[in-house]
């Protein structure tokens, strides 16, 4: 039975209800309200759901929705469900001050995510990767360090971008583009919420 | 890296079953796989590996992570692993 509750974020003061594909088959999104915070989230028949490609795309897609509509996202990481909406206000009630405080730190922002792939590079990666993270820099908030989980990457990292600032994100990377041509493949992803900028842990204990 | 501290305190562990272990696990690297399951997926995304040839190879990939994590927690038993 789905009486369950599964979280795909949070955010604050909305009363949100929509259609979309969820995880575990859910095919209604809404919210949980506790004070200000206000939980992003679905039925679900379990509180540990197996994380498979689909899902976890289904959870990002739910995020991607609410980021469209405008509003600034704490993402969960996938698999947080609960026993029920009770133990949910519960688990917001104890993170409420760490949920209220990393919103006011995110409030505004999206993140997007930049791979450069080596197809033809006769330049030395290592000064590209300089050039190019220097441009991104000026206009970003903050970067993570790269995963270079293969040879052929030349920059792989995730930007925080004010919202406001994303048409010259764009421009940046179309210059990219533009400059490298054939040599550089650039995989652009995103608005995703900025899961690699926040650092709450919550649910410890969520009722199962 | 591993720590061979069990040959102090376990003089009975063979230097080959050290090495043994060693060659394992080197053989059996589950960052190393995850990169490469990575690598796999992104080249796949940008055009460059078919969608049957990316299948194929996360198919054995998994394959080879899933045997890496048994054979780590087998070892775990015997000879302490690190990293």
């Amino acid at each position: 039975m789905a009486d369950h509750v599964y979280v795909y974020g949070i955010v604050e003061d909305a009363d949100l209800s929509f259609e979309a594909e969820g995880v575990g088959g859910a095919t209604e999104i809404r919210t949980v309200e506790y004070r200000s915070l206000s939980a992003i989230v679905s039925e679900i028949d379990t509180t540990d759901p197996d994380r498979t490609d689909e899902d976890v795309e289904r959870h990002n897609d739910v995020l991607g929705t609410v980021l469209e509509e405008g509003y600034t996202v704490v993402p969960m990481s996938f698999g947080m469900a609960f026993k029920n909406a009770r133990t949910l206000k519960g688990v917001l009630r104890g993170a409420n001050r760490a949920l209220r405080k990393t919103l006011a730190e995110i409030d505004g922002t999206v993140e997007l995510g930049v791979k450069l792939v080596d197809t033809g590079l006769e330049a030395d990666p290592d000064e590209v990767q300089a050039e190019i993270g220097d441009r991104l820099d000026e206009v970003s908030i903050n970067d993570t360090d790269d995963d270079l989980f293969s040879d052929r990457l030349v920059l792989n990292r995730s930007y925080l971008v004010d919202r406001d600032e994303r048409d010259r994100f764009d421009d940046a990377i179309d210059d990219v583009r533009e400059a490298y041509g054939d040599a550089l493949t650039v995989q652009y992803t995103g608005p995703w919420a900025p899961y690699n900028f926040v650092d709450v842990h919550i649910g410890a204990d969520r009722g199962s | 890296m591993f720590l061979f501290d069990d040959l102090l305190v376990r003089p009975f562990v063979s230097l080959l079953d050290v090495l043994h272990t060693l060659a394992l696990t080197e053989l059996y690297d589950v960052e190393a796989l995850r990169d490469d399951l990575k690598e796999n997926r992104l080249l796949y995304e940008i055009g460059e590996r078919p969608e049957p040839a990316y299948r194929e190879r996360k198919a054995e990939l998994e394959a080879e992570l899933e045997r890496a994590r048994e054979l780590r927690a087998e070892l775990s038993d015997k000879v302490e692993v690190k990293g």
